[in-house]
């Protein structure tokens, strides 16, 4: 996935961009309201993590905002504002988990996961697909019976296409999702990982359109 | 209440004390000088009848000579002027009597039913007063008659308690009637201060709108003004105060925050045991400072907030957002009962997510290991936390409540959570009680709040 995190605390904002990216997702990290409305604009993300009180403005009516102008990308708010009061006006602007500092870095990793799948219209993390069993929630894959293990990236991958299961996701998108903007992309990185992903899930689980992109196959 | 503890009572009964003194005191005057006045006027009249009987007695007595009957008794004799005798009576009136002598002190002449007795000898013409009659004498003009004109003083006396009677007899009806017309106009003078003092009396410790001041007395004005400065300066210290704690919130959590994120990047990144204990001992350290500090700002806020709002909001979303806070942190043995409705209070949903946060915390804390802790609220507001394990005996709840007080002295782990459920019991007039063992049951024990409701 592609995170946009909104955090003005250099220490915070350092763990959780490592956190994220140690889970496989690619992350764009902006310490201002103004930057992350740019961003917002230049990108498409999957998720954006909103810290509340930031120095150039307050992190609700940036969301009010986001959602008045349709915008329906998944917000997590990340804050130190720990009344019910609070909370109830984070996600009443819109916001879709909100969690209180200090947490758990482990525990914003299992939230951004039921975010997405939330957001992906399975809120449940376990997947059929033929053979192959997979469990959103613990990053779990098992072939007739054995655990497959899998890369980060190759995970995260993965994900991309079981959250969209009938699209066709494009070489490009699947970049954006893999890396974030200050990373060189490798130019076959994306053919790197479909052909591990096939090597280990099966021939058939991810097929090629020629020339369009990839999408998930029944493996 | 003490008498005189009131202001209407002190006023009434000064009032009415000295009314009523005054009134009694004119009328003693009263009494007084009309009876000096009285005593004059008797006496004249006794003098202008001496002056009266005496010529008569000359005359009668001269025509006695001419007659050869020198020695007339008026009172012994039946005569044959019977009618000038009665003329005479009426004309003297009842009570006073009189006796003409001589130059020897024989008696000429006396007026019915005169008793000798009662008249001293002449000495010199005036006014004599014996023990039971006031007299006055005269002696015509060349000495040779004396006349004793006797009024008995009872007859006086009789007719000064008839006219302090008299004058009483209004004051005594008077007094009551006055007494109440006192008391009422001292009761609706101070309808302000009563007024004020309900206005007061009527608001909560929570309520720091500025009093009223239209049509107060002038007296009274600076009062409410000084009251109102005093809720001013109460109002921007509890902000401040409030405030505070949500900065301090704010600026503690982030960099610990931060810390505590570092220190579980460092245990997942490094592959030393040593350098992951590290930082696994510096992250509980961290947590620790922050539960603590946490709790604190929570009394704070608490002790320092306002605990009231002034729209009433459903409380049943704020202990569903508080037990799905526990459920996102792994803590799944919360059972929350909710009615139906919404369940509308004045209270500040903050204060009552603190309440039932720490409410289920120590409800958790001091149960089974495995027990669930069931919260349940009431249509009425009355708001249950139950656990189970062992039965808290009468007097140890008693000791619970007091020795979670503040200045136990006790921070973190026990201690400040309940003195916060108390802090913000006690400052929104709610009512606490703990129940051991739980209703229905052999064991555990609930704890009740009644949340005022809208």
């Amino acid at each position: 996935m592609r995170v946009l995190l909104i955090e003005d605390d250099t220490a915070l904002g350092a763990a959780i961009r490592d956190q994220i990216a140690a889970d496989g997702h690619s992350v764009d990290w902006v310490s201002r309201l103004d930057q992350a409305g740019d961003a917002i604009v230049a990108a498409a993300y999957d998720l954006v993590l909103l810290d509340l009180m930031l120095p150039d403005g307050l992190g609700v009516p940036f969301l009010k905002g986001l959602r008045g102008r349709g915008d329906v990308t998944p917000v997590m708010v990340l804050t130190a504002l720990d009344q019910v009061s609070d909370r109830i006006a984070g996600l009443n602007a819109g916001a879709d988990d909100y969690m209180v500092k200090p947490f758990d870095l482990a525990e914003l990793s299992a939230r951004i996961g039921s975010v997405a799948r939330r957001y992906a219209g399975n809120p449940n993390p376990n997947i059929t697909l033929g053979p192959l069993a997979i469990d959103l929630a613990a990053r779990s894959v098992v072939l007739n019976g054995k655990a497959v293990a899998l890369t980060a990236r190759e995970w995260v991958l993965f994900e991309a296409f079981l959250q969209r299961p009938a699209q066709l996701l494009s070489k490009a998108q699947l970049e954006e999702r893999l890396y974030s903007f200050d990373t060189e992309i490798d130019s076959n990185a994306i053919e790197v990982h479909v052909s591990r992903l096939r090597k280990k899930l099966g021939a058939h689980v991810i097929e090629t359109e020629r020339g369009l992109g990839y999408r998930l196959g029944q493996p | 209440m003490k008498i005189g503890a009131s202001l209407q009572t002190r006023l009434a009964l000064a009032i009415g004390l000295s009314v009523t003194l005054l009134w009694l005191a004119a009328a003693a005057v009263t009494a007084h000088r009309l009876g000096g006045e009285m005593q004059e006027v008797f006496d004249d009249g006794l003098k202008a009848t001496a002056l009266r009987v005496l010529p008569i007695a000359r005359h009668d007595l001269r025509e006695g000579d001419e007659r050869g009957d020198p020695v007339e008794h008026d009172v012994n004799e039946e005569g044959d002027d019977g009618e000038t005798r009665i003329g005479r009576e009426a004309r003297y009136g009842e009570d006073v009597t009189f006796v003409v002598r001589d130059r020897n002190g024989q008696v000429l002449l006396a007026s019915t039913g005169a008793d000798a007795s009662i008249f001293p000898p002449f000495v010199k013409p005036g006014f004599l007063r014996t023990e039971t009659h006031q007299l006055y004498y005269d002696a015509s003009f060349d000495g040779s008659l004396t006349i004793a004109v006797a009024e008995p003083l009872d007859r006086r006396t009789e007719l000064s308690r008839k006219m302090l009677l008299g004058l009483l007899l209004p004051l005594i009806v008077m007094i009551p009637f006055s007494l109440l017309a006192i008391v009422l106009a001292v009761r609706r003078s101070l309808r302000p201060v009563r007024l004020l003092r309900q206005e007061l009396a009527r608001r909560g410790a929570q309520d720091l709108s500025p009093l009223p001041d239209s049509g107060l007395p002038s007296e009274l004005r600076p009062i409410s003004a000084g009251v109102n400065q005093l809720l001013d300066r109460l109002k921007a210290a509890f902000n401040a105060e409030r405030a505070f704690a949500a900065n301090a919130a704010h600026e503690l959590r982030t960099p610990v925050a931060g810390a505590i994120a570092q220190a579980q990047r460092i245990r997942t990144e490094t592959g030393e045991e040593l350098t992951g204990q590290r930082a696994t001992e510096i992250e509980t350290t961290l947590k620790r400072l922050m539960r603590t500090s946490e709790k604190l700002m929570q009394l704070a806020r608490a002790e320092g907030g306002r605990l009231q709002t002034d729209e009433p909001s459903d409380l049943r979303p704020v202990l569903q957002m508080i037990v799905e806070g526990f459920t996102r942190t792994g803590e799944g043995r919360i059972l929350l009962t909710l009615p139906g409705g919404p369940v509308l209070s004045r209270l500040d949903p903050d204060a009552v997510g603190i309440l039932f946060r720490n409410l289920i915390e120590n409800a958790l804390k001091h149960g089974p290991q495995n027990g669930l802790v069931e919260a349940a609220l009431q249509t009425d507001g009355l708001l249950c936390v139950a656990n189970d394990g062992a039965v808290l005996p009468a007097d140890a709840t008693e000791r619970l409540a007091k020795r979670f007080e503040r200045g136990s002295g006790k921070v973190g782990g026990s201690g400040l959570g309940f003195s916060i459920v108390k802090a913000i019991a006690d400052r929104t007039g709610m009512s606490l009680k703990i129940v051991s063992p739980r209703p229905l049951k052999h064991e555990g024990v609930q704890v009740q709040v009644k949340l005022p409701l809208a």
